[in-house]
């Protein structure tokens, strides 16, 4: 019994710790090995301690946690905007077939235009301001949660609705308290694509016309040749891009999830 | 103002009576993509207050339209649905209690709430819900489960919250779907014995569409055999208590009298 449960401890231990820190080790040596046998120039690729250093004395700027707040606000602002919207459009589309005969084709012809394409007319239209980069995480992250949206409710148990129906529910109760409810789950799963996708968004639109963020950090150091500032400031973008996704999906298991 | 005024109050006491369903040649037909499918072509019939009526017949004849008649959320193309003498309308009938061949529970509540929720839905005040809930899972055998998800119920557990749900809104016409076809045949047997009981306390007027002839002849007091599609009512056959004893003559005789009617002959069609 005890062996079998020290056996269970060894595997998760084996599975979540030791494996993992074993990919990192060989990504970093492959990188440290690179820079070694190419004779690489920092300017070019700075060692992965020397990116550790500048890590940590990044940290111990005051201009890199500015730059990293304006870009969380930016997403926050446009993230929540476009998953409140999307959500509530898609579930007007997947209750009322007249809002879906409506809305599908705006929703079909625009979601394939990438948030991407839209960046110069939003430096043309705000400027370097916050307000484009949050216009276009919403726009991003709308099309998803709309599609998702939509979806989940059109998958939701049709028994379900009978006995909304059954109950006495008026159409308004039953779409929030029963689809809405039902759908939550996979609403929450695109919900964290949402976020991968506007987190790209925002670092995207930094990249070409801002004047704050991290993103702006980045094409300031390259412009300077400061390689390790731009390799370290890639690496907060992703570890903050998989704090967020880990944190959505953290919620959703535990506030949303059938028990 | 004072919660015990209220009938919904009393679970346990007097019965709420039943009132009289009655179908007056009702025709219906569903457009499809292929056109116009006629379902029901002039069926009436009656179902006496307090009484169970099931209603067999081919799959797709039109059995679960007849329930949606009568729940008022299906209007006929032509005929009339009355409760108690009155046309049925959407949303005239309150009284109203259903179950499915699908539990339907609600994923995200427990066993209790949801069973209170029909009872809050209907303007119940939470602690009249909440007791009026418990002491229906109680009835159905499932006070030890009132906190567990319905993940966690087996398929006659979670058709007997169905159950439960449907009697716990005091209703006055029970409407039934199909309500035990899809559990296991040992399971079938022991919910349907249960159900007759909780029938004999409660008293609702009962509407049970159901494929099998068994459970007809155990539950109701009159069967409706329905036809084909466009389906007409084929023949009313009334059920007497003998003819509920498995062992007798009596209910080989009515299984056999309804199989024949739905076109099964009694010598199995052997050679």
């Amino acid at each position: 019994m005890s062996g079998a449960s020290s056996r269970g401890r060894a595997a998760v231990l084996r599975n979540r710790l030791v494996l993992p820190t074993l990919g990192a080790i060989v990504l970093l040596a492959a990188w440290q090995a690179t820079v070694t046998l190419y004779s690489l120039p920092i300017v070019v690729l700075p060692p992965p301690w020397q990116v550790a250093t500048t890590l940590v004395d990044l940290f111990g700027t005051a201009a890199f946690w500015r730059s990293v707040g304006v870009s969380l606000y930016e997403f926050a602002g446009g993230y929540v905007a476009g998953v409140l919207l999307g959500v509530v459009v898609g579930l007007a589309m997947g209750e009322s077939r007249t809002i879906r005969a409506v809305a599908t084709p705006v929703v079909e012809s625009l979601r394939f235009i990438v948030p991407f394409a839209w960046i110069p007319l939003t430096v043309l239209w705000f400027g370097t301001s916050l307000v484009g980069k949050i216009v276009l995480v919403a726009y991003a992250v709308f099309f998803v949660m709309t599609v998702a949206t939509l979806r989940a409710v059109q998958n939701v148990e049709p028994t379900l609705t009978r006995v909304a129906t059954m109950l006495g529910m008026a159409r308004w109760q039953r779409a929030v308290r029963v689809h809405l409810r039902a759908a939550a789950p996979s609403i929450a799963s695109g919900a964290r694509a949402a976020a991968a996708l506007g987190w790209i968004a925002v670092v995207a639109a930094e990249y070409i016309g801002s004047s704050a963020g991290l993103g702006f950090m980045i094409t300031n150091a390259a412009m300077s040749l400061a390689t390790g500032v731009v390799i370290a400031g890639m690496i907060v973008i992703g570890l903050i891009g998989a704090a967020v996704s880990a944190l959505i999906a953290w919620l959703s298991r535990t506030r949303l999830a059938h028990r | 103002m004072n919660a015990a005024d209220r009938p919904v109050d009393h679970p346990g006491a007097a019965a709420m009576p039943g009132g009289e369903l009655a179908f007056d040649r009702i025709c219906h037909e569903y457009a499809t993509q292929a056109g116009c499918i006629e379902v029901l072509r002039g069926v009436s019939f009656d179902v006496s207050p307090g009484s169970v009526t099931c209603v067999v017949g081919p799959s797709g004849c039109g059995k679960s339209t007849l329930l949606g008649l009568a729940a008022g959320l299906i209007t006929p193309a032509s005929g009339e649905v009355r409760w108690d003498r009155a046309p049925v309308t959407p949303g005239t009938n309150l009284h109203l209690g259903m179950a499915f061949q699908q539990p339907g529970l609600f994923p995200w509540m427990t066993v209790h709430e949801n069973v209170a929720i029909g009872l809050r839905t209907r303007g119940a005040d939470r602690a009249t819900a909440r007791r009026v809930a418990d002491e229906f899972i109680a009835t159905v055998g499932l006070a030890d489960f009132r906190h567990a998800y319905p993940s966690q119920l087996s398929g006659g557990m979670a058709q007997r919250v169905g159950i439960a749900r449907a009697l716990a809104l005091r209703p006055r016409l029970l409407l039934m779907d199909e309500p035990f076809a899809a559990v296991d045949a040992f399971t079938r047997l022991k919910l349907q014995q249960e159900f007759k009981a909780l029938l004999a306390l409660h008293r609702p007027t009962v509407l049970f569409v159901t494929h099998d002839v068994s459970e007809a002849i155990l539950l109701g007091d009159r069967i409706v055999v329905m036809s084909q599609r466009p389906a007409t009512v084929l023949r009313e056959i009334p059920v007497s208590r003998e003819d509920r004893n498995r062992a007798s003559a009596a209910y080989a005789r009515k299984l056999a009298e309804t199989l024949e009617c739905l076109g099964v002959p009694s010598d199995g069609g052997s050679e």
